[in-house]
């Protein structure tokens, strides 16, 4: 029986090793780490511009980053699934296409509701052909990216849809303001919370975000423990749809017009927030609060480096370093006994 | 104990790309039995049981459960019909706690994750069972042993009527192994079937009510627990037939050694010594996930070791796998789909690839030459149809195993390791892979083949050496051992008795 035990420790040692011998500071800095330089870049810029620090710049930060965040939020979803989504920037554009059509004809209400449902459309289509389709998700939604690039130009002709100032109901939901706290808050801004919390609980605390997750993590085993992982997986692809869908919607209230073009910004801008954030915290993997955090780094920066002074080029530059330094970083703390994945 | 049939398989025929896994194979599972099954590698065992649980569909036959006929076609109609398995190569969800791993598909309450409710759960059973695993560890921190007591403990929270536990004990210790059996007694109280897969006779005789040996993808007995014999079950494992149609070593072996391994030893390896001359082939078996497969892969660079390996008298360190291609080792791995072909490329493509310098005119690849060496590979190791373009993966399981051997015949590596050479090979290749392999070694190479099929073992080694629960239990000359002796000391029947 001892000799069992000394067997048993024996194969636990090695493992007990790696979680407590490592060194406090590591386990600290992969936790906090990315936090502390978005809190520490903040500061630096509240010293180097008198006007960073304010709760109006705050605001406009938040107000300029909302219809990036939303699809960022949306992306999560699938790249914690397993895949990749590259027509999210396309399913805002033509999102707001539609709802900017259907407003004068169904009402704002209806015509939200025909944006939404031919947003969750896109995803599904996505989500069969990458499951029953067995497509690489990769070359699936870049084929959408193309078709929903024609149909915004076939429907458009290339112009952009105009909203007519009668229709102040639907301006409201981009433009509108409420008083809180003595403070003026943007409707989108709220409404962008509310979608971060809505999807954030989905994220965590329900059976579809917990799905999403195992599948992402180990599809064999997801399916080998009985989950309908074709399911989820679909699932993960119409949120990603749904929720850039939203921000299609709110885009068309915000600028009172619908454009055609325009959509790559905010996919780069996606990818970069959900690999930044899935540093955060230390979860190397992405997930909502992560992806909220990242696109709030990189507008906060944005606008930082904008009143500083510094020229547009040097804030691509700047953001493209923190993104791969970040990442690069965090890769460097979870470091994996072999790496043989290049994606 | 036992009662009525519970599962009745009838005539299950299954067909893998023209190999026949199955060939008819007809058995009943009593309704709280512990049943065994029992087989060489390649018996059809795996196949059976995925069959069960839906991972596999079937080619032809009928399953009932209960008396009426069902189709399983996936783990979840399986999963839904109270059917379940822990496998070998058991996974987890590594991002998830021990907790969310055990109640995976199975969470309780609606829509929402209640997490402290799940592991309140999970708790419970760990207790009952006798579980001590922190249930809020992260997967990804257990060991191999601990994962398969986890995988386990699963099977209790979700209300199945029968369980298949594959090689439940081969990354168990001894104390672990005794929890295992109390679970299954737990089980077998509550009225559950349990299909029992083991190497192990010690253990087979231990818990099983019945056992069935399936040979060659048939039935070979059924036998009640009071038949169950180390003799008895070794002559219904070993397929005779086979047995004639197979070559023998006589030994080529000079007086040169080529390698020579001294205490070495890796995590789950104690440590061992032993010497490969210039034209031996050493045989190395032993239970699967016995710790005979780490040898392969310590020689191959692939994972860490303590000790010193000399190749030719010169000590050499395999660090990684470019070292020891390059110190002279070349491995042929067991899962060649996935560590050795690269299936979308042809045949050509896969065994020229150590070799494409010499297949270059001003550092590009000339396409002719790829051809014709990949051609003279093919006719010097029969590979039938020839055609060195077609995709690799639309070959059949020998000639991709002789691909992969291929890929090795003009390199000059001093030391050939072929790991399971014949796992998943038709009948015909077999011999064709076995004359090549001796080949290698009457040309002067020092060979080393591990595999867990003694009558492999029995046909190609010129020196035997068995390894058991991670130690070297037997070292002889091939003409000193015999079958059953072999087949008993990889079954652990020797350090079973004794304990």
């Amino acid at each position: 029986m001892t000799e069992t035990m000394a067997e048993d420790q024996a194969r636990t040692a090695p493992i007990t090793r790696a979680a407590a011998g490592e060194p406090l500071w590591i386990r600290l800095l992969r936790r906090w780490g990315t936090i502390a330089v978005i809190v520490l870049t903040g500061i630096g810029f509240s010293f180097a511009s008198e006007w960073f620090f304010s709760f109006s710049n705050f605001n406009n930060i938040l107000f300029s980053m909302i219809v990036s965040c939303l699809v960022s939020m949306g992306l999560t979803y699938v790249v914690i699934v397993g895949s990749f989504d590259l027509s999210v920037g396309l399913c805002v554009t033509t999102t707001s296409i539609i709802c900017a059509f259907m407003v004068p004809i169904l009402g704002p209400w209806l015509a939200i509701l025909v944006a939404l449902m031919f947003a969750l459309v896109i995803g599904l289509v996505n989500g069969v052909l990458v499951t029953y389709g067995r497509l690489s998700g990769i070359v699936v939604t870049l084929g959408m990216m193309f078709v929903l690039g024609g149909i915004n130009i076939y429907l458009t002709g290339g112009y952009q849809v105009a909203i007519g100032y009668e229709e102040t109901a639907f301006r409201y939901i981009g433009q509108g303001q409420v008083p809180l706290f003595g403070l003026k808050v943007a409707i989108p801004v709220i409404l962008l919370l509310i979608v971060f919390l809505a999807a954030h609980l989905l994220a965590t605390k329900t059976k579809v975000g917990h799905y999403i997750v195992a599948v992402g993590d180990n599809p064999m085993a997801a399916f080998y423990s009985g989950i309908k992982v074709y399911h989820w997986v679909i699932v993960a692809f119409m949120l990603s749809a749904f929720i850039a869908g939203i921000g299609g919607v709110i885009l068309t209230s915000i600028s009172s017009s619908a454009q055609p073009v325009g959509s790559a910004g905010y996919l780069l801008e996606a990818f970069a927030a959900v690999f930044l954030g899935a540093t955060v915290l230390g979860k190397g993997k992405p997930h909502i609060l992560g992806t909220l955090l990242g696109v709030f780094f990189i507008y906060m920066v944005n606008s930082g480096m904008n009143m500083v002074g510094f020229p547009y080029a040097a804030r691509q530059l700047f953001a493209g370093l923190v993104l791969i330094l970040a990442v690069g970083a965090n890769a460097m703390l979870n470091r994996e006994e072999i790496h043989l994945k290049f994606i | 104990m036992t009662g009525e049939l519970l599962v009745e398989a009838r005539d299950i025929v299954k067909e893998f790309s023209g190999t026949m896994a199955l060939k008819g194979v007809s058995l009943s599972f009593k309704r709280g039995e512990v049943h065994g099954l029992l087989g060489e590698n390649g018996a059809g065992k795996s196949t059976l049981i995925k069959i069960l649980t839906g991972v596999y569909s079937l080619t032809s036959g009928q399953i009932l459960l209960g008396g009426e006929p069902v189709k399983i076609s996936s783990p979840l109609d399986a999963h839904n019909m109270g059917l379940g398995a822990v496998y070998q190569d058991v996974e987890l969800v590594s991002g998830f706690t021990v907790g969310q791993n055990v109640v995976l598909g199975n969470e309780a309450g609606g829509l929402l994750v209640n997490q402290a409710e799940d592991h309140r759960e999970v708790q419970a059973i760990f207790d009952e069972i006798g579980i001590k695993i922190d249930i809020s560890r992260p997967a990804s921190t257990l060991s191999a042993a601990e994962t398969q007591l986890v995988a386990l403990a699963t099977l209790f929270h979700r209300k199945y009527k029968l369980i298949v536990l594959d090689e439940p004990t081969a990354r168990l210790s001894a104390g672990e192994v005794d929890l295992l059996f109390s679970l299954i007694h737990k089980f077998q109280a509550q009225g559950i079937t349990i299909i029992y897969i083991s190497h192990r006779l010690g253990e087979i005789k231990k818990i099983c009510d019945r056992i069935t040996i399936l040979r060659g993808g048939l039935i070979s007995a059924t036998l009640e627990h009071a038949e169950i014999t180390e003799e008895r079950v070794t002559e219904l494992m070993v397929d005779r037939s086979k047995k004639d149609l197979e070559t023998y070593n006589e030994g080529h072996a000079t007086d040169d050694v080529v390698l020579e391994v001294q205490n070495l030893s890796a995590d789950g390896l104690a440590p061992l010594s032993f010497t490969v001359r210039a034209g031996e082939v050493l045989g190395i078996t032993g239970p699967v996930g016995g710790g005979m497969e780490k040898i392969g892969r310590v020689l191959g660079g692939i994972i860490p070791y303590d000790g010193m390996v000399s190749l030719d008298g010169d000590v050499v360190a395999i660090d990684s796998p470019s070292r020891s291609r390059r110190a002279g080792f070349a491995l042929v791995p067991e899962d060649r789909r996935k560590q050795a072909l690269f299936p979308n490329l042809s045949f050509a493509e896969n065994v020229c690839l150590p070799v494409l310098d010499s297949l270059t005119r001003f550092g590009l690849i000339r396409r002719n030459l790829e051809i014709s060496y990949a051609d003279s590979v093919m006719s010097r190791l029969s590979v039938q149809p020839r055609q060195p373009s077609k995709l690799i993966k639309f070959f059949s399981g020998g000639n991709q195993q002789k691909a992969v051997i291929g890929k090795w015949l003009k390199v000059e590596a001093r030391v050939f390791i072929f790991v399971e050479p014949t796992s998943g090979v038709d009948v015909g290749a077999i011999k064709e892979i076995y004359d090549i392999i001796l080949h290698i070694a009457a040309e002067g190479a020092a060979v080393i083949v591990i595999s867990s099929a003694i009558q492999e073992i029995m046909s190609l080694a010129e020196t035997v050496l068995v390894i058991h629960d991670g130690r070297a239990v037997h070292s002889a000359p091939k003409r000193e051992c015999s079958h059953d002796q072999l087949l008993a000391l990889s079954m652990g029947a020797r350090s079973r008795d004794a304990a």
